[in-house]
């Protein structure tokens, strides 16, 4: 057991985190060299940017979440800030991560850390639960949203029953394989499923300003392409 | 099955019609700034669903498919299979998706289904716009000749017709009517307004919504009382005189060739600016898209002519009768200028300045519902009980709460849509007219523009 848990925190995550962190930067990167190429082709090139940043802002911050249905945005928002601070912040993930993060980077407090991974995990059965349930969410939920979230939910929950071995029904060493190894195929799917939001979401919503802003000459290009450009409407 | 739509379209030709459909679609994408925006939604997309609590559609429908993500995702599909990478490999790997001909009627039927009113894009996280997308897969359908009859006619007419307008009005009948408008203002209201015509080196060119022509006396005498009395220097182009541009509903080809008709107006007449009448997407469509199409920042600027009336009455210009609105008064604000926060406050004020009893819906100006008649919707008749029982339901609620007997609705579309949504909602004492019909009834007229009413036995009686 032991040589599976070294090969899976050692060569295995060292491999899915170089491969999240590449691609991830070439999605980012890609995402800004579209942008930067449609708003210099604009016939219009004035964008409205402090409104961008608002909104941008208020999705990044999202306080006003509650007027919309709460109990669903509330388990939501809760499961975003436990999913952002626990990889980063756990003193075991901080440990894993020696020699890449700087000496001083902070660490959760265990009290802090079980926490936030509790009202995680609850967060996503609530969502997993209202994707059930709300007939809305239901139409529009595909396998990819439903699995992502049972993925999330699997690495949460065997990354604290492997935290607490006298406490955890399992096998503390078993659970700990399982949250090293569903974390790295977390990592790994992150740039190729739509939890590559994490990356892109600063760019969203500038993305959508863009789109309106067309070449001058978009229209004449297209007719000409489809031979329309004597045809009467 | 034959090619089958609730609204009307002209005859169809489906050879080879998924082909074309990917043709038109990849000209479109190599030409346009969509692309950037369809790889962002298609990776991102969460399906959340918060999109289907904001949408007054789905919310009087509870139909899935009117779910504003679910629409969108019938392009993304498309997109995804045939513009992507991976899209390929799954299609070498078997079992892919297939553009088909029933999948085109499909789209076709959803994507009128939605107003563009845009109020999706508020609520989601990743500020998906909705609006946008629907916009761009009717831009794709128009190329394979799937529009309504009844925007393509009109558009033909204004683009391709001897009148050059979409309600086909000669340019002498236009010139009548503003003469007859004249003469109305003086008997009616005591007030000498007029309606210049082909001035060259004006400051604005005119260009109302043209049915206001037909349909609305009383907002365009307003608009002109007020033209007037400020002593605005302004015109009327004979050659070119339609706000409208119906190209912002279906194709951005058309939107291009009607904005630019407007900018040359204002060119042949040596003028500076476009001054819009009282129209949501005429207002919009040459607001954000003459400045693209028609020369970047040396475009001519464009204004509204409710921002010109606050301006007007800020700077004392305009002089309005205070309380000479007795009956409770509400607005309602019209998509395409309020979603982007470019006119909310200034009706209000001006309504606030001469209604005793004005009262605001809620939710209101970036948050407003659409009419339900947005996106060119309102101009199919054959599908006005879906307009007005589905898309106008959550309006008609909100009119009915505010108590108002009198709602503004300073836009051409919106006002023809609100008359139905309240005729199919028993709200047969609402009146639906436009801010400057108010406005006319309680402007101050300058000296200049005074005159004596002539005595009329029977309207005095």
């Amino acid at each position: 057991m032991d040589a599976w848990i070294e090969l899976a925190r050692g060569p295995l995550f060292r491999l899915a985190l170089t491969i999240c962190v590449l691609f991830l930067a070439l999605r980012l990167a890609n995402a800004v060299y579209l942008l930067a190429a449609a708003w210099w082709r604009a016939g219009d090139r004035d964008l409205p940017w402090k409104s961008v940043a608002q909104a941008t802002a208020r999705w990044l911050f999202p306080y006003h979440l509650l007027t919309v249905r709460p109990l669903y945005s509330a388990a939501s928002f809760l499961f975003h800030v436990g999913i952002l601070l626990l990889p980063f912040f756990l003193a075991g993930h901080v440990a894993l991560l020696k020699g890449i993060l700087p000496t001083w980077w902070p660490t959760l407090a265990p009290i802090l850390a079980d926490t936030f991974t509790l009202l995680s995990a609850a967060a996503v059965m609530a969502v997993l639960l209202a994707r059930a349930t709300t007939a809305s969410a239901r139409a529009l939920s595909t396998v990819q949203n439903v699995a992502v979230l049972l993925l999330l939910l699997l690495v949460l929950g065997a990354g604290f029953f492997a935290s607490h071995p006298a406490t955890s029904p399992f096998d503390a060493r078993a659970m700990l394989l399982v949250h090293i190894l569903s974390g790295n195929l977390a990592l790994l799917l992150t740039p190729f499923t739509k939890l590559v939001h994490c990356i892109l979401v600063p760019l969203t919503q500038l993305a959508s300003e863009v789109g309106w802003h067309f070449p001058a000459e978009s229209g004449r290009h297209v007719a000409v392409v489809l031979n329309k450009e004597n045809e009467p409407v | 099955m034959a090619f089958q739509c609730s609204y009307y379209l002209e005859p169809l030709d489906t050879t080879n019609l998924p082909r074309r459909f990917l043709d038109a679609f990849a000209a479109i994408l190599a030409h346009s700034n969509y692309g950037p925006v369809l790889d962002t939604v298609a990776r991102i997309s969460a399906r959340c669903g918060r999109c289907a609590v904001t949408c007054p559609v789905y919310q009087a429908s509870q139909d899935p498919r009117d779910i504003p993500c679910m629409r969108s995702e019938l392009l993304l599909t498309i997109y995804r299979r045939y513009f992507t990478l991976a899209g390929a490999l799954k299609a070498r790997a078997g079992n892919a998706f297939t553009l088909t001909e029933a999948y085109i009627n499909t789209l076709a039927e959803e994507v009128y289904r939605c107003t563009a009113c845009r109020r999706c894009k508020l609520e989601c996280p990743l500020g998906i716009d909705h609006g946008m997308i629907t916009h761009l897969a009717r831009w794709i359908l128009a190329e394979v000749g799937i529009v309504p009859k009844a925007l393509r006619v009109a558009t033909r007419e204004q683009l391709d017709g001897k009148t050059h307008n979409t309600s086909a009005i000669p340019a002498a009948a236009m010139q009548d009517t503003c003469e007859f408008l004249v003469e109305d203002c003086r008997d009616t209201y005591g007030m000498n307004i007029s309606f210049p015509i082909d001035v060259e080196g004006a400051e604005y060119v005119f260009f109302p919504a043209v049915s206001d022509y037909l349909l609305e006396p009383d907002t365009l005498m307003g608009n002109a009382a007020v033209l007037t009395a400020t002593g605005a220097s302004w015109t009327i182009g004979s050659h070119y005189f339609d706000g409208i541009n119906y190209g912002l509903f279906y194709s951005d080809r058309m939107l291009d060739r009607i904005v630019s008709k407007e900018a040359e107006e204002v060119r042949r007449l040596k003028a500076q600016k476009v001054l819009i009448g009282e129209c949501g997407h005429a207002s919009r469509s040459a607001k954000f898209f003459i400045k693209t199409f028609c020369g970047g920042r040396a475009a001519p600027e464009v204004v509204n002519i409710m921002e010109y009336t606050w301006h007007a009455l800020r700077s004392g210009k305009l002089e309005l009768r205070p309380n000479a609105i007795d009956a409770r008064v509400t607005y309602h604000d019209p998509c395409n200028i309020a979603r982007s926060g470019w006119i909310i406050d200034q009706p209000r004020e001006i309504l606030r300045a001469i209604c005793a009893d004005y009262v605001d819906m809620t939710p209101r100006g970036k948050e407003n519902y659409c009419c339900g008649g947005g996106g060119g919707t309102v101009s199919i008749d054959e599908i006005r009980e879906f307009r007005t029982k589905i898309g106008g339901a959550t309006k008609a609620e909100q009119i009915r709460r505010t108590g108002a007997t009198i709602l503004v609705a300073p836009c051409a579309n919106c006002k023809k849509q609100l008359r139905e949504v309240c005729e199919d909602h028993g709200l047969d004492h609402v009146q639906v007219v436009g801010l400057h019909d108010l406005v006319l009834k309680a402007i101050i007229p300058p000296p200049h523009m005074r005159v004596e009413k002539p005595t009329d036995p029977e309207k005095d009686k």
